[in-house]
């Protein structure tokens, strides 16, 4: 699909588990997107936006030090990345904060899928 | 804590025992009224001086009850002898003239020390020390000064004879007299309107006295200042009013004692009444409306009738006086210090009410082991509560992470294999996902994330999404309740829908949840066969801990072909 917009999107892995990342990694590059960085907590990831600059961000909710939405909501601010969160748990779980934190929305961590993170980019 | 009497320390003689004053202030008060009769003296102005003086000396004696007051007795009397000693300047002799001249104002000082000192003796406030200072600077102090330059042939201290100086000296002495005299009446009737329950029946008595004397005192001077000389007239009837002084003294002790009978119907009434209302009855018949009921419980510790611990005031401003029962206190009563004037009053209380607090002691320490139980469960409870977050945190962070994991990577890897392996690993990432959404379940059971995060509405919307019938969920609980009430509400909601999906063949349920001021109501209803009741395996049933320690009520109508309807309500302030 990123072989049709002709230039491949780069994105910013947001977890705390590493093995996680690394599948995370592989199925995004199989879809052909960069993988421009990774980050293992809130404040790793808002330095990563702002030295590499990705298209997207994907953002795990629970992180060590601040939770996913409250990143989300800072990059909003700033008019920053697509930011697709994901979750161990479901959607439901967080009731109305995946709609107020101006992400584009949310993939729960076993549903993850380049064609279901694409979906939400479009 | 007041002790109940303070002790005079040992003393010889007169001093001992001020009894012995009357005597000998009858023999000098003769003594004196002879003299002004042998000297001329008007009658009227040698009986009021006798009048008072003797007056004096009586109320002075008639204190002595109140072992409290001893200062007070004490400044009475040396007022009386201070009041005939001026009258030496009736006498032909230089040196009891020039002795009556030094003092002749010492008594008015006396005076002003005994009002804004009585009854304990200390000053009331700073600026009653500061007039009481002044009194004296005024009356002693002017007349020394003027001993050394009156121009009088019998003035034994005479140094520098100075007509004019000793007259400038004189009106100083009216003029500032009459300042002190009014702040004096300043703080009388500022003490005055502040008295309240036994302080103001016996000391009002003195301080009306007070307030009418001062303000006769001040008319005196000011015909002094204004027509340039004393009067003898308006002396006289100033000794005659300062009568009422002494006899508000006594009025005092008398209106306090007046309390005594009613005393002894609160014997009556608390053997014929129920103990409630123990401590407006012992309040009444005490005359403080400030009195407190402590209970004395097994362990020393004191609770309110309620149960609630207090602690005994340590200070001087409150005065404790225990109450025994078979000869073990039972209770203690909290009160105002001035009460320790009246013994016997306090003491007749004391005994009638100590069966009866016995009773109300006993169930104060059922009270008291009734909260102490409630709130040892809701610790339970609550530190049950915190375990389950951990164990959700747990199950979270470690196991269905893990799984995770392992779902994307197999559907990653059916996504690169070919037609037969991929089929294997869709279906292994089948079994994968079908793990991790029992897992959350589980989870969800043992604490639910989304009540902490978002609130009881949007926990209990999330509820009626995941249950498999239509439940619609209205209401509201207006803002965020304390933690064990929205748990308690959850479970509530939770297991009612349980068991309507589980029994109850229902087509739908609602849940209503509704905020009065002091609780929280839930109710969830359904249309289903109803007939249900809470067997003790039930999962309502295993809400009775949760909802005990809140205080909270459960209640269950379910007949037979009427639906089920569970309510509870529970308590959480407003």
């Amino acid at each position: 699909m990123c072989d049709d917009c002709n230039v491949r999107k780069r994105v910013l892995i947001v977890d705390d588990h590493q093995p996680f990342r690394a599948i995370a990694r592989e199925l995004l590059e199989d879809a052909g997107y960069i993988v421009a960085g990774e980050a293992a907590d809130a404040g790793e990831a808002l330095a990563a936006v702002a030295a590499d600059a990705p298209d997207a961000v994907l953002l795990d909710v629970q992180l060590p030090d601040r939770d996913g939405f409250a990143v989300a909501t800072a990059l909003a601010a700033v008019d920053g990345p697509a930011v697709v969160l994901i979750s161990s748990r479901e959607a439901d779980d967080y009731g109305k904060r995946i709609a107020a934190c101006g992400a584009r929305g949310f993939i729960p961590k076993s549903k993850l899928s380049a064609a279901a993170f694409a979906a939400l980019l479009e | 804590m007041t002790s109940a009497a303070i002790t005079a320390s040992p003393r010889r003689g007169v001093l001992r025992d001020p009894v012995l004053l009357l005597p000998v202030a009858v023999a000098a008060g003769l003594a004196i009224g002879w003299l002004g009769v042998h000297e001329g003296v008007p009658g009227a102005r040698v009986a009021a001086d006798l009048a008072l003086s003797w007056a004096l000396v009586a109320a002075s004696v008639v204190m002595l009850e109140r072992p409290r007051w001893r200062r007070a007795s004490w400044l009475l009397a040396a007022t009386a002898f201070a009041l005939l000693g001026a009258d030496l300047e009736w006498a032909s002799s230089h040196a009891l003239w020039t002795l009556g001249f030094v003092i002749e104002g010492l008594w008015a000082a006396f005076l002003v020390q005994l009002v804004l000192t009585f009854p304990e003796g200390r000053p009331w406030s700073r600026a009653a020390r500061i007039a009481i200072v002044c009194a004296y600077a005024v009356t002693f102090g002017g007349q020394l000064v003027g001993a050394f330059v009156v121009p009088d042939g019998r003035d034994a201290l005479s140094v520098a004879p100075h007509a004019s100086f000793a007259h400038t000296v004189d009106r100083a002495q009216e003029i500032s007299g009459v300042a002190v005299a009014l702040v004096v009446l300043f703080l009388v009737v500022q003490r005055l309107r502040a008295l309240r329950g036994p302080a103001r029946r016996a000391q009002a008595p003195l301080l009306m006295a007070a307030a009418v004397s001062v303000p006769t005192g001040v008319v005196w001077l000011g015909w002094a200042i204004a027509n340039d000389a004393g009067t003898s007239t308006l002396g006289t009837i100033d000794r005659a009013v300062a009568v009422s002084l002494p006899l508000g003294v006594v009025a005092g002790i008398v209106w306090s004692r007046l309390r005594r009978p009613e005393a002894s119907e609160l014997v009556v009434e608390l053997r014929t009444e129920a103990a409630a209302g123990m401590r407006e009855r012992l309040a009444r018949a005490l005359g403080d409306p400030t009195l407190e009921v402590a209970y004395r419980l097994g362990d020393g510790r004191f609770v309110d009738a309620t149960g609630r611990p207090i602690e005994l005031p340590q200070g001087a401003d409150r005065a404790v006086t225990a109450v025994t029962a078979g000869g073990e206190e039972v209770a203690a009563l909290v009160h105002d210090p001035a009460l320790l004037d009246e013994p016997a009053l306090v003491e007749s209380v004391r005994a009638t009410a100590g069966l009866v607090l016995e009773n109300e002691r006993l169930a104060a320490e059922v009270r008291s082991q009734l909260a102490e139980v409630r709130a040892s469960r809701g610790r339970i409870v609550a530190a049950a509560d915190a375990e389950r977050r951990r164990i959700e945190r747990n199950l979270h962070d470690g196991a269905q992470q893990r799984l995770v994991t392992v779902s994307v990577a197999l559907g990653l890897e059916a996504s690169r294999a070919d037609a037969a392996a991929s089929d294997v690993l869709s279906r292994a990432q089948d079994e994968v996902e079908q793990a991790i959404a029992e897992l959350r379940e589980l989870a969800r059971g043992i604490h639910p994330t989304l009540l902490r995060d978002e609130g009881l509405e949007a926990a209990v919307e999330a509820l009626a999404r995941r249950t498999p019938l239509p439940v619609t969920v209205s209401g509201t609980t207006r803002d965020r309740l304390a933690d064990p009430v929205e748990l308690a509400a959850y479970f509530v909601v939770s297991e009612a829908l349980t068991n309507v999906v589980k029994h109850a063949s229902a087509s739908e349920a609602l849940v209503l949840l509704e905020r009065e001021p002091d609780a929280l109501r839930v109710t969830v209803t359904d249309d289903g066969v109803g007939g249900a009741s809470v067997t003790a395996d039930s999962g309502l049933a295993g809400l009775r801990d949760r909802l005990e320690a809140l205080d909270a009520t459960i209640v269950i109508e379910s007949e037979p072909r009427q639906g089920t309807t569970v309510c509870a309500e529970i308590p959480c302030g407003s």
